[in-house]
């Protein structure tokens, strides 16, 4: 396991800020994981895709999202996992599990990802979750990692804040009728979406609702992409340009690709597709993951639209979830989705 | 059109109007040669409903060329004086009681159409619109019908055909098109019902339910699934090509978008043949489907459910023996996923099919018990004794119908629909004597 260590150091290095070669990296992190993840190696082999054939960084397998749900999918015995984050599911079953020997990676990506989208003002101030502790969850992981402190309600402060939580947790403090005005400067990250909830909002009202009931305007509200199978987060641009935006830039350890599902092949610009991800933090699992989320290339950003429903539009046959009510989506958020972002699922029609 | 508070009055104003008309001046027998004429109408290559509606319905509902011809072939083919008929004749005992008073026990009865019936369609495939318009015609009552947006095409060439036929008799009918979110309208139309006949998610026909005034007779058809059954005799290599076809059909016709569509094959083992072997002939077959009749378009969504369903299985296959995929070279056009586990597992849609193996009837009906009263069909292969058996079961379980795979989507007209007659409910008898 030297190499692999030395391969760690290196990656830990480039999410640091050292130089590095990506795409040389990604081939040496797919070689490793070829060699070590047992049900990835058999996938691979029998697309003919194997090291000593791949060239390049975007002919690496992807590994569906779904597959979590199966299978350990590790480089190393499942039982070495000193940590599991669980997916969406009430049961064993249909719960996606991400099993960690060792959270380097995982820590390394957290807080230079976080502070260049939140803080490019180099402010500094106290952080606020919203969000409840849980040891399975990668959000509450990523939110304790960042030093925030965990609150059940907010109170007037003197100081600028960051608050951060789900568009759920937000959405239920202004259904409560919050009524502050944080001083200037104070920010939010919101993510997740509220499938299931008893109401759902835009993003444009959400936002208007932190402006309202919080003081925070629009500009200072910054949506958060992440998903429990990766190790690298995603975030709207908004506090870097000044403006609300949509877009996403991938940092430069991880690269994103919208492939058309009609097609299998990458989409041409402004055609939805799928999300394809790769990081290099996830090299104790899969770094290529297809995911099961639809958006568009936005320059070399990209725009997240939401989850490919379950369900059809069409067709008078029944949901997936409806038809089983084992699969429906239990009441937490940190089992509510595979994947958090996208705040308010934009219609796609 | 576009429906306004004011539009469904006049509607409803029209169609009641119309039903008067057409009680007193049509008798039953009339009504049928309407009906069969307007449908076999569509039939000849040159019909000229036939080539507006493969024109114009592609571009609506994404559907092939070739499935429109496909649906008008069977849907109207199966709409004939003699069907006709016969379906008035098993809810009634006698289609005369639609123009009389007929002896009933001691006494003698008349049956009369609701004045008023609302259609609200779902439009994910055409015939249960067609049949449901047909329906109110056939007891002459007058019809104010909700399309969806997904499917005006049919709806509106099927009410010329009748006009054609019979101008009179396509009075009954009014086509109105209104958002289904616009509960205002919806709530405009339910009010001036006597019946309602709504197909649809199971959310929205229990809120229709909840609307529709006390009064009114209310029906609705909800969201339903269906799967197959193959036993191991049928499981020979001189049987198996035909199997195959007959079970390709029944999934690909109207790229499965239908209640009567099998989101599982279950194969006995056992057999001369194993059920892989079934698996890999469904796969030759489903190909063979799509070359003759190919697979609508898909929205982006739909595309990315197929193709997520069908990469995850594919990974899982190079990994675990108990699961094997036959997908198309063309992404998302059919895939076939073998998969050794009982469990009912409902399709995407859109030409994905399971095929599950299985010991024995005892397993497969463990394995549906908790959707037993979402399944409409089961298609079974061949109809025998043993079969007799397992029908009993599932009637049991409350499934609707049970019939020979390759028949899975052509019920008949008097088939139950989802266990119910399709006339008794919209009528209303005067008894006398």
């Amino acid at each position: 396991m030297k190499t692999a260590l030395q391969l760690q150091q290196r990656i830990v290095a480039f999410i640091g800020g050292a130089r590095d070669d990506f795409e040389a990296l990604a081939l040496e992190v797919f070689a490793f994981q070829f060699a070590h993840n047992h049900a990835y190696r058999a996938f691979c082999e029998r697309k003919e895709r194997t090291p000593d054939r791949v060239a390049h960084w975007t002919e690496i397998p992807a590994v569906p999202a779904s597959a979590f749900k199966q299978l350990a999918l590790t480089c190393f015995p499942p039982d070495d996992a000193i940590v599991e984050f669980r997916t969406s599911g009430t049961t064993q079953a249909c719960s996606g599990r991400h099993l960690f020997k060792t959270l380097e990676l995982y820590d390394a990506a957290i807080t230079p990802n976080f502070n260049a989208h939140l803080f490019p003002d180099g402010a500094q101030m106290p952080l606020l979750s919203l969000v409840p502790d849980d040891p399975h969850s990668s959000l509450a992981y990523m939110i304790r990692k960042l030093g925030a402190r965990c609150v059940e309600r907010l109170e007037p402060v003197n100081v600028p804040v960051c608050v951060l939580g789900t568009a759920f947790n937000f959405l239920k403090l202004f259904d409560e009728g919050i009524s502050l005005q944080l001083p200037s400067g104070s920010r939010a990250m919101e993510t997740g979406g509220f499938k299931g909830r008893t109401r759902e909002v835009t993003k444009p009202e959400l936002y208007e609702m932190f402006e309202m009931h919080l003081g925070i305007p629009p500009t200072h509200v910054v949506n958060e992409y992440g998903m429990t199978e990766l190790s690298t987060q995603f975030y709207d641009e908004t506090m870097r340009v000044g403006h609300c935006s949509d877009v996403k830039h991938a940092p430069p350890w991880a690269r994103v690709r919208v492939i058309d599902p009609q097609t299998d092949e990458e989409a041409q610009p402004g055609v939805p597709g799928l999300f394809r991800i790769y990081d290099l933090a996830n090299l104790w699992s899969v770094m290529c993951l297809q995911t099961e989320d639809l958006g568009v290339r936005e320059g070399d950003g990209f725009v997240l639209f939401g989850r490919a429903p379950g369900a059809m539009p069409r067709g008078c046959s029944l949901k997936v979830e409806a038809l089983s009510e084992e699969r429906r989506r239990p009441g937490g958020f940190t089992a509510d989705s595979d994947r958090r972002g996208g705040g308010v699922p934009a219609p796609m029609t | 059109m576009n429906a306004t508070p004011d539009r469904i009055q006049d509607a409803v104003r029209r169609v009641r109007e119309a039903h008067e008309f057409v009680l007193e001046s049509r008798r039953t027998e009339a009504i049928i040669k309407a009906l069969a004429d307007a449908a076999q109408s569509w039939l000849p290559a040159s019909s000229p409903w036939r080539a507006q509606a493969v024109e114009q319905a592609p571009a609506v509902t994404g559907s092939s060329p070739a499935m429109v011809n496909e649906v008008i072939d069977r849907m109207f083919g199966a709409i004939t004086a003699e069907s006709l008929g016969a379906l008035l004749d098993r809810e009634f005992g006698d289609r005369r009681v639609l123009d009389e008073f007929r002896p009933h026990g001691r006494a003698q009865a008349r049956a009369f159409g609701v004045p008023v019936i609302l259609h609200l369609l779902a439009g994910n495939v055409p015939p249960p619109g067609i049949h449901s318009i047909l329906n109110g015609l056939l007891v002459r009552s007058g019809n104010v019908v909700r399309m969806s947006q997904r499917d005006t095409v049919f709806p509106k060439l099927f009410v010329e055909s009748v006009r054609a036929a019979d101008p009179d008799l396509a009075m009954c009918v009014e086509l109105l098109e209104w958002p289904r979110t616009d509960a205002a309208l919806t709530q405009a139309a339910l009010a001036k019902a006597d019946a309602v006949i709504a197909h649809g998610d199971d959310s929205t026909i229990a809120t229709l339910r909840r609307l529709a005034p006390g009064n009114a007779t209310f029906i609705g058809y909800g969201q339903k699934v269906s799967f197959a059954y193959v036993c191991r005799e049928a499981m020979t290599a001189e049987q198996l090509p035909a199997l195959a076809t007959a079970a390709a059909e029944d999934v690909s016709v109207y790229d499965q978008q239908g209640c009567l569509s099998p989101h599982v094959i279950y194969v006995e083992e056992r057999g001369a043949l194993g059920p892989r072997k079934f698996a890999a002939a469904l796969a030759e077959a489903m190909g063979a489907f799509q070359a003759r009749i190919p697979r609508g378009k898909l929205s982006v969504e739909e595309a990315a459910v197929v193709n997520t369903t069908r990469s995850g299985y594919e990974f899982r296959s190079a990994s675990d023996k108990r699961i094997a995929v036959w997908a198309s070279a063309q992404p998302n056009d059919w895939t076939v996923i073998y998969e050794d586990n009982p469990a009912f597992e409902p399709s995407c849609l859109n030409r994905v099919v399971f095929v599950k193996p299985t010991d024995s009837e005892r397993r497969v009906l463990d394995g549906i018990q908790r959707f037993a009263a979402r399944i409409s069909t089961v298609g079974v292969a061949p109809m025998s004794e043993r079969m007799m058996e397992l029908a009993k079961q599932l009637a049991k379980l409350g499934i609707h119908r049970v019939c020979p795979l390759g028949q899975m989507q052509r019920p008949p007209l008097w088939w139950f629909h989802d266990g119910r007659p399709n006339l008794a409910s919209l009528v209303r008898w005067t008894e006398l004597g």
